[in-house]
């Protein structure tokens, strides 16, 4: 007999309807999946079967078929495993009825328990568009389902679980056998408003375990580039020996960044979600990403089989910290060029294209020279004289360009370290912070770092003595258009720091103090 | 072809060196008949006649080297150098007394400044500490101001914090070089040494341009640093830092040594300490700028009549301004540093440091600031002793 379940697959950061179809027919025994299946879907038999079996349903000694409609969209993972079961289930009649209106998602294991997958709330929206909206979902994601209005998501355990809530949709009006450990989920969007239930479920991922700015001692004008940085959305380099506390400090950005919008956590959300990372509820907190230097080319930009998404996209909306810049591979670095511009990456595989968002920030640090000790006052520097030029130089300039903020850390005097006095806690920064891209929001409707062009010029408007005092900096050292450019992005953002509507002078006096030292290398390295 | 590029053709040869060349002129009387004679027939049994029986790979060298005399002499145009041989008059005198002066000299930039009398050699480190690049660019601002000329040999260090004081200053200063000038070593110090030439100073070379630099060059480049100069100050050494093949170089050719003192357990002074033990009667000691200008015979004795230098190069700037110069004229390097002393907010510290670096007074070195031009002015200095120990030699005669 036949039986049609609903169900859905994962196509880079969307979901894709599914309906599977079940034909249990006699003949020699046999197990065939159809529809462009992936590996981990060849291998849903194997768990179909020891779970029906283990479930206390006998498997059918019959020619089973599977097909996955649309025939040429390549299903992948093993969220299809528990409408493949039921449908199976449906289709030997051991369970009665049509799964009709119901959709469902999940891994099974041997014992007929339902895992989560990755990605269940793209998925589960994308049910939701197609009319689908009573679904059967694993428990662990539960709450990335319920992020989705308008759905009824039933949390099932088990595949037992999951054949009786058919069959008590079929007997309306019976209640639901005790045995059954259902957690019913309200429909969203019933009595209270959107924005109140996300900030119900916010709550959930805030994950402290970040060191406070308060930590870092000393490195005032690192403190002060990061804290421009953040408000308008630059590019930042932290460039200093080893201990300066580069790291620590880049740590802390999670503390000093506001919460991310509805709309830009909806994103990150549904981002987290195909990462496998089953969030309980909304993703509120800007997201920080600091993957290691071996990081591959697919593990950062995205790709592999499953056309998974890379760091710049889990970095999407909040902050991308590369420490040890040099140490990433070349073609890496270079692949950041793309996202850095438009925002976003395309990631092609044969057959296959996915745009994924990535409008992140990009924080990075770098020792002066492989040994780190070139330029400190220690002469302790290993490194022979063209050394540390060439490694700067593996950070190639397009890239380079890319960079608003570059800040020297010197290492800190012992005196700041056992000194009574504390640095300034994070909350008084963030809240600078926040200030300061609320104004940009109410101006421009984005961050400075991404103002290019004739909107810089349009809002960062110099009066004549501003005017000539930029001129005189950018020829301070030879600045190129680009550099010129960013010199103003950062001074307009000092400005907003100030509440200042006017880039006055000494806006762009301090934004100097953050130029490239690219071109000042002869002097500042060397000499 | 002119005789200077016919002279330069030769020494480009490989294996020709000073003597080589120098004997090459006596026997056949000028470079240009050494050439053509090389280009003749039996040119090879004539040149092994000159140079010995060990001379045959020299001769062929020769032989190569002139066949090619057009292009070579093309590439040198090419460089923008001028040559200087040493029998051309503005050939540098105090060069050409020494023991073996380099027969030709390849010149970019002015050849005035290298016949300059009031000439000192500040050497030292390619690893110097703080203190060290600072000394050394007081020293050089201050020769610089006196219209002094600063020589030294462009390396990354002493050198080059002596070098860029001196033109920051607006002062003259030479380069000597260990390679060519197509090949400019370090490479770091590009844009360096092309201030220099454009500033009424010189980067001077002995090879042809296109030869590069070698392990053993640097010593050999470093006689004609220290016989340029009437006294040669070496600021920081380690051992065996080709700093002290100068200032024994120096030595040998009569001239002046000073060095700069320095602790007994810092790597960068055992060299200096060392020049100390080993020619106690011959080597002075840096007491302080000031008093260096004296005992060079730059300024006279007594109280100076300079104004404060430091002081007047921060009358036209601002109240804020004027604090952090004045840190940063002291050594106060970091803005940590100076936001501790000061008390002013961050922001208001770095747009200070950009004032004062578009005024010239500092320069950014990686997070570290350092006083430069004005900045680097000389305090008073100390009174000298009323009798001064015997043994001492006088002061340079300038």
């Amino acid at each position: 007999m036949l039986a049609t379940v609903f169900s859905a697959t994962l196509s880079g950061l969307e979901g894709r309807v599914v309906r599977v179809e079940v034909d249990v027919a006699p003949g020699l025994p046999g197990f065939t999946i159809v529809g462009l299946p992936d590996a981990a879907l060849q291998e849903a038999r194997e768990r179909v079967r020891g779970a029906i079996r283990n479930s206390g349903f006998e498997y059918p000694p019959r020619r089973i078929t599977v097909n996955l409609a649309p025939a040429d969209v390549p299903k992948q993972g093993a969220s299809l495993d528990l409408p493949i079961a039921v449908g199976v289930l449906l289709g030997s009649e051991q369970v009665h009825g049509s799964a009709g209106p119901w959709a469902l998602l999940g891994e099974l294991s041997l014992g007929g328990e339902i895992r989560p997958a990755p990605g269940i709330l793209p998925m589960v929206a994308a049910l939701a568009a197609a009319g689908i909206r009573r679904l059967v979902v694993p428990e662990a994601a539960a709450g990335e389902a319920r992020l989705v209005p308008d759905v009824a998501a039933l949390a099932a355990p088990s595949l037992r679980a999951a054949t009786d809530v058919l069959r008590g949709r079929r007997v309306r009006g019976r209640s639901a056998p005790p045995s059954v450990d259902l957690a019913p989920l309200p429909a969203a969007g019933e009595g209270e408003s959107r924005s109140a239930r996300l900030a119900a479920v916010e709550a959930a991922s805030v994950v402290p375990d970040v060191p406070d700015l308060g930590e870092v001692r000393g490195q005032h004008e690192a403190r002060r580039a990061l804290e421009i940085a953040l408000a308008g959305g630059h590019g930042l380099l932290l460039w200093g020996p080893p201990g300066s506390g580069k790291t620590l400090l880049a740590r802390t950005i999670p503390t000093l960044l506001p919460p991310l919008d509805d709309q830009e956590a909806l994103a990150a959300t549904i981002v987290a979600s195909v990462a496998g990372a089953a969030p309980s509820g909304l993703v509120r907190r800007r997201p920080f990403r600091a993957p290691h230097h071996t990081t591959s080319y697919a593990g950062m930009v995205g790709g592999g089989p499953r056309l998974a998404p890379g760091e710049v996209t889990l970095a999407d909306g909040g902050v991308l910290f590369l420490d040890e810049l040099p140490e990433f591979g070349r073609d890496v670095l270079e692949a950041l060029r793309q996202p850095l511009e438009e925002g976003s990456v395309t990631v092609v595989r044969v057959g296959r294209a996915a745009t994924f968002p990535a409008r992140f920030q990009l924080v990075a640090a770098m020792n002066p020279c492989p040994c780190g000790w070139h330029g400190s006052d220690e002469s302790r520097c290993v490194c022979p004289e063209p050394v540390p030029r060439r490694y700067l130089a593996r950070v190639s300039g397009p890239l380079r360009d890319r960079i608003d903020l570059w800040v020297m850390m010197p290492r800190v005097a012992a005196g700041e370290i056992v000194g009574p006095v504390g640095s300034e806690r994070s909350v008084a920064v963030a809240a600078r912070v926040a200030a300061a891209r609320r104004r940009q929001a109410g101006r421009q409707g984005r961050l400075n770092g991404r103002l290019r062009g004739n909107a810089l010029r349009r809002f960062c408007r110099l009066d004549p003595a501003s005017s000539s005092r930029a001129v005189t900096l950018a020829e301070l050292d030879a600045q190129t258009a680009r550099g010129t450019e960013r010199l103003l992005r950062v001074a307009r953002t000092i400005a907003d720091l100030a509440g200042s509507d006017a880039v006055d002078a000494s806006h762009l006096d301090e934004a100097a103090r953050f130029r490239s030292p690219a071109s000042r290398l002869d002097r500042a390295i060397a000499v | 072809m002119d005789e200077a590029l016919a002279c330069a053709v030769l020494a480009s040869a490989a294996g020709v060196g000073p003597a080589t060349l120098t004997r090459l002129l006596a026997t056949f009387g000028s470079g240009r008949a050494t050439l053509a004679l090389a280009a003749g027939s039996n040119a090879r049994s004539r040149l092994v006649g000159v140079l010995g029986p060990d001379g045959g790979p020299v001769a062929d060298a020769l032989i190569a080297a002139v066949s090619e005399a057009e292009s070579r002499a093309a590439a040198i145009g090419r460089a923008g150098v001028t040559v200087l041989l040493a029998s051309d008059p503005e050939y540098p005198a105090a060069l050409r007394g020494t023991r073996d002066p380099p027969p030709v000299l390849f010149v970019r930039g002015d050849r005035a400044v290298l016949s300059a009398t009031n000439t000192l050699a500040i050497v030292g480190t390619r690893r110097p500490t703080e203190t060290g690049r600072r000394i050394a660019g007081r020293i050089a601002t201050a020769v610089a101001t006196l219209d002094g000329v600063v020589v030294s040999g462009l390396a990354v260090g002493i050198d080059g914090a002596a070098h860029a004081a001196a033109v920051t200053a607006g002062g003259r200063t030479i380069a000597v070089l260990g390679g060519g000038h197509d090949e400019l070593y370090p490479r770091a110090h590009r844009r360096l040494a092309a201030e220099i030439a454009e500033h009424g100073g010189a980067v001077v070379s002995e090879t042809p341009p296109w030869v590069r630099p070698a392990a053993w060059s640097f010593p050999q480049r470093n006689r004609i640093i220290s016989g340029l100069s009437a006294a040669t100050i070496v600021v920081e050494a380690g051992h065996g830092s080709g700093a002290l093949i100068t200032a024994r170089a120096a030595l040998q050719q009569g001239r002046d040594v000073f060095v700069v003192p320095g602790p007994l357990d810092t790597p960068t002074s055992a060299g200096c300490l060392a020049l100390l033990r080993e020619a106690p009667d011959a080597v002075r000691v840096v007491a302080g700028v000031p008093e260096l200008l004296v005992d060079l015979g730059l300024v006279s004795d007594g109280p100076r009549s300079r104004p404060d230098s430091g002081r007047a190069a921060l009358a036209e700037a601002g109240p804020v301004e004027r604090e952090v110069g004045t840190l940063v004229a002291a050594g106060v390097g970091t803005v940590d540093a100076l936001v501790a002393a000061t008390e002013l907010p961050v922001a208001t510290v770095l747009a200070a440091i950009t004032m004062l670096e578009t005024r010239g007074l500092v320069v950014d070195a990686l997070g570290r600031y350092r006083p430069a031009g004005g900045l680097l002015g000389t305090p008073r200095p100390a009174r000298r002793p009323r009798h001064a120990p015997s043994g001492r030699a006088p002061p340079v005669p300038w």
